[in-house]
């Protein structure tokens, strides 16, 4: 057994999760900027992503450049930006 | 059954190939330039990649931006293929997933003209990509001679990210450089990938589309 083969139902009902599903959760989040990095690299990456058509491409040139914009952007916030609230 | 499931005595045995090796037989290619994107992108990378520690985390942070750069290069003259399925002969197990495969064509919606196939190494050693990486070479020729593609000599590497190892086939000897190859010269290793394509490209006479 391993994650991929879970499905929602034993989610439910061998782990007592609840799910209420709601349209637009995160639909009020307001946008970030990206860097001209991030932007250079889809501009070329999505059309190469999306006529390779494979999850392997879409992982490597797609999701992975994006994740990486984020942890870029946390690593230049102020070392004590988690306890500044 | 499929590439990765190939043993390097079977490329003997069942392919019929026969291994020649060579020390240092890409060791004079030339270095080439790289772009100022690729240089931003592996030195924030290389570390990260490094410390995840991960063939898949090597594969989408070192490998597949050095291979964007390379297709950028050659602009509309080859296609890079990642994870595409490349069935050529069942009945000699010659079938599967290639990790990379470059093309010489510009057709990127299939896989028309092989010429370079890139294995990912598994648990960081190169070792036990070479039979996978033979057989796709094995693949990628036989369906050269079947589509009557100008491609005389097909190219293959194992790779970590960090180490790479070269080789060759050319009708039915494999020549494999015993050197390896490394990522603290990125452009020793572009300009290697790029001799391989550019070695099948005939001068004055343009590729089929």
């Amino acid at each position: 057994m391993s994650y991929v083969q879970f499905t929602i139902e034993q989610i439910k009902n061998d782990w007592g999760i609840a799910l209420s599903e709601q349209v637009g959760i995160f639909a009020d989040s307001p946008e970030v900027s990206y860097s001209n990095w991030l932007a250079e690299t889809l501009q070329y990456n999505i059309p190469l992503a999306l006529a390779i058509a494979t999850e392997k491409a879409r992982s490597e040139m797609i999701v992975a450049p994006i994740l990486i914009e984020l942890k870029k952007q946390y690593s230049e916030l102020p070392t004590d930006w988690v306890k500044s609230d | 059954m499929s590439y990765s499931q190939f043993r390097l005595e079977e490329i003997e045995t069942v392919l019929g190939i026969t291994f020649a090796k060579t020390v240092g037989l890409f060791a004079n290619i030339p270095e080439v330039e790289y772009s100022d994107l690729l240089k931003e992108i592996l030195r924030y990378n290389i570390p990260l990649a490094l410390e995840i520690n991960s063939e898949k985390a090597r594969s989408e942070m070192i490998i597949s931006p050095i291979l964007i750069e390379i297709k950028k290069q050659l602009s509309e003259q080859i296609s890079l293929f990642s994870g595409k399925e490349f069935n050529v002969d069942t009945e000699k197990r010659l079938n599967g997933v290639c990790d990379f495969l470059i093309s010489l064509s510009p057709e990127q919606l299939f896989i028309k003209s092989p010429v370079f196939a890139l294995v990912e190494a598994k648990n960081d050693n190169l070792q036990s990509g070479l039979g996978q990486c033979m057989a796709e070479l094995v693949a990628a020729q036989l369906f050269n001679n079947r589509q009557n593609n100008r491609i005389k000599t097909i190219y293959g590497a194992v790779t970590t990210g960090t180490n790479w190892k070269f080789m060759k086939l050319e009708g039915q000897v494999i020549e494999i450089d015993l050197d390896e190859y490394f990522l603290n010269n990125v452009g020793k290793l572009i300009g290697i990938l790029r001799s391989g394509i550019e070695a099948n490209i005939t001068p004055n006479i343009p590729l089929k589309p």
